[in-house]
């Protein structure tokens, strides 16, 4: 008798643990471009498709939405089944938050940490800063004009600690190097033309290196880079990030800190079944090579392997690197002429 | 800030100028051709987005900037064509049309992109450059002004044409009349409807290259939605330009300007918060309004529909 109640208690508990735990069947990422920009939207879908694969989801993909109002898809995927909708763009974090109190469907967002609701919005504002301080740090190593530029087509907080960081890294290396920072316009992200007007502008003004950070308009960046001299006669060099483009290389992509999304998204999944999303936000890093540098043929390999002894330095804790969010924090980072 | 006016920042400066001002300055003088017809076309942008992505596929298919440069105006007119037919022969609202028109063109031009390019992002050369001897040399603006592919000087040769054009010719009058007394012209015998189907496919032409000359010499390659609103300042410009295409082009220099202007003093370390510098270009069109905008003469039959006998 005294077995059966127990096993009967135990059955209870467990019952009702499972019913508390959400099940997660469907996931759907949204991305304002195509999932093929070797950029932001492809390293999203790939990761959720990764992500997907490693914990038994069904992923759906709606990717092209623009940056204008995605109520209607997001209102969509989620009649249409989806556990979850990952709105992969600083654009969406006012729909989404609003669609997820509207259906009950959970949303993740980018870009706003404070915006965090138990169960129902949670936030992955990442930082590749990390990474970026590296880039800092070869990009002082190679620059031959002693002058280095960092284009962006609009500053949201993710592109803020990737600038910051890219900017500290070449103070470290070297106090000397001129940092020249630029915005294209106010969020142009696929504005080629400006990416390229822009970067033109920074590579006459002395930058032999560029740090871009752009979607679409990186490809006007790399136009720029690959159709100039740098002042000095020598070739321009290009830093990307988050995704690869070593494969449309001509010989100017120096490095790119590449993001890997799959554990943060993984992790999302996880938080969902364990009742615990929206509790906290999510990070990548080196120590996991959820953000590392990629080698190019460009790369010196003296300055590589010093970069490489870096990164071991910060995976151990040896050297600190500080995200810092803000454009204000970028400016102080940058060069101010007389 | 003086350590960067520098030759080579300021020529920067100039050059990033004109990059930005040639694709208006087409759009708006084929904008401001349109508008003396009696047709506002709010079209222009997604004329110049098929510009843009059908110059870019055939420059690059055919590895000919003019080839790409021809392959804009066709897709440009073939825009201006679904107008023509649409808001000139069966009398639809223009605005309605051009917006939608503008979202179609959109729309159609990423997913062409998206079947053809998004996995290989393919890039022009650089294109060449015509030095004009004597002029290139000269420090700062030679290489800004005299060092530009040879379309640069076309597009300000169309100024000069289309100026004579509308001053000297019968065709400038008739346009004028469809614009302004669509009525009295088709009672002297002119063709209203014909002068404007003429008037909107030259706009579409000449939006086309103008996203053409963005997608093949100012990026070097086609993205979606890459015009940005270039098309629109076009409309803008051939609004407060009266008529007169150099003014078309002083407005053109003006705003591309102000938009090179946003990188100099970012580049120049300025204190300036980012967001008040961007706002700069808007600021300059806005101030530009609120100073020449109650001058602006339009047409008086501008956005109406003709119709024999109707009143």
């Amino acid at each position: 008798m005294k077995n059966l109640l127990i096993s009967t208690a135990l059955s209870v508990a467990l019952g009702a643990t499972a019913a508390f735990a959400a099940e997660v069947d469907t996931i759907a990422v949204l991305t304002p471009e195509q999932g093929s920009d070797y950029g932001w939207n492809q390293q999203g879908v790939e990761a959720a498709k990764a992500a997907g694969e490693a914990t038994g989801v069904e992923v759906i993909v709606a990717e092209g939405l623009g940056y204008g109002d995605v109520r209607a898809p997001m209102r969509e995927l989620a009649a249409e089944g989806a556990d979850l909708l990952i709105a992969h763009a600083s654009g969406y974090n006012t729909a989404g938050p609003e669609i997820a109190a509207e259906t009950g469907v959970p949303v993740a967002i980018v870009d706003s940490p404070d915006a965090l609701q138990d169960g129902l919005v949670a936030d992955y504002t990442l930082s590749g800063h990390e990474g970026a301080y590296l880039a800092g740090r070869l990009a002082a190593k190679m620059t031959t004009t002693g002058t280095v530029g960092i284009v962006v087509s609009g500053e949201p907080p993710s592109w803020n600690s990737q600038s910051a960081g890219f900017a500290e890294g070449v103070h470290a290396e070297d106090p000397d190097v001129k940092i020249l920072y630029s915005v294209i316009g106010p969020a142009a992200y696929s504005d080629a033309a400006g990416g390229n007007r822009v970067t033109t502008s920074v590579i006459a003004a002395g930058a032999d290196i560029i740090f871009g950070q752009g979607n679409g308009s990186s490809f006007g960046m790399i136009q720029a880079v690959e159709s100039n001299k740098a002042t000095d006669g020598s070739d321009v060099l290009f830093i990307d990030v988050i995704g690869d483009k070593s494969e449309l290389d001509k010989g100017h992509l120096l490095t790119s800190v590449v993001w890997d999304m799959t554990p943060v998204y993984t992790a999302m999944i996880e938080d969902l079944k364990n009742d615990e999303f929206g509790t906290h936000g999510y990070e990548i890093s080196l120590k996991n090579d959820s953000v590392k540098l990629i080698k190019t043929p460009q790369v010196d390999e003296e300055a590589w392997a010093a970069v490489m002894d870096l990164r071991d330095q910060i995976i151990a804790g040896d050297i600190t690197v500080e995200p810092k969010f803000d454009a204000e924090a970028v400016r102080s980072l940058v060069t101010v002429s007389e | 800030m003086s350590g960067l006016l520098t030759e080579a920042f300021l020529s920067s400066l100039l050059t990033g100028a004109i990059v930005a001002a040639i694709p208006m300055l087409l759009a708006g003088l084929g904008e401001q051709m349109s508008e003396k017809a009696g047709v506002l076309n709010i079209g222009i942008e997604g004329m110049m987005l098929m510009g843009a992505y059908l110059g870019f596929f055939v420059a690059y298919e055919t590895s000919s900037l003019w080839m790409g440069f021809l392959g804009g105006m066709l897709g440009g007119a073939l825009v201006a064509v679904v107008m023509a037919v649409l808001c000139v022969w069966l009398g639809l609202n223009q605005i309605v049309i051009g917006i939608g028109l503008t979202l179609g063109a959109e729309g159609l031009t990423a997913l062409l992109h998206h079947f053809q390019f998004s996995r290989t992002y393919p890039r022009l050369p650089a294109p060449e450059r015509l030095d004009i001897p004597g002029l290139t040399d000269l420090p700062v603006i030679g290489p800004s002004l005299f060092g530009r592919h040879l379309i640069v000087y076309l597009a300000v040769l169309a100024v000069i044409v289309l100026a004579a054009l509308y001053r000297r010719t019968n065709l400038g009058m008739t346009l004028r009349a469809a614009g302004e007394r669509p009525a009295a012209l088709d009672v002297a015998g002119g063709n209203v409807l014909g002068i404007r189907v003429v008037a909107v496919l030259f706009t579409g032409a000449m939006a086309g290259l103008g996203g053409a000359y963005l997608a093949n010499i100012g990026a070097g390659l086609f993205i979606p939605f890459m015009t940005g609103g270039a098309g629109f300042i076009g409309i803008v410009l051939a609004m407060l330009a009266r008529g007169r295409p150099l003014w078309v082009l002083i407005g053109a220099l003006i705003f591309g300007a102000a938009l090179s202007l946003t990188t100099a003093l970012q580049v120049a370390g300025s204190n300036i918060p980012t967001d008040v510098i961007q706002m700069l270009p808007f600021a300059a069109v806005m101030l530009v309004l609120v100073l020449f905008g109650r001058r602006a003469k339009l047409p008086s039959a501008l956005a109406a529909s003709y119709e024999r006998g109707a009143r």
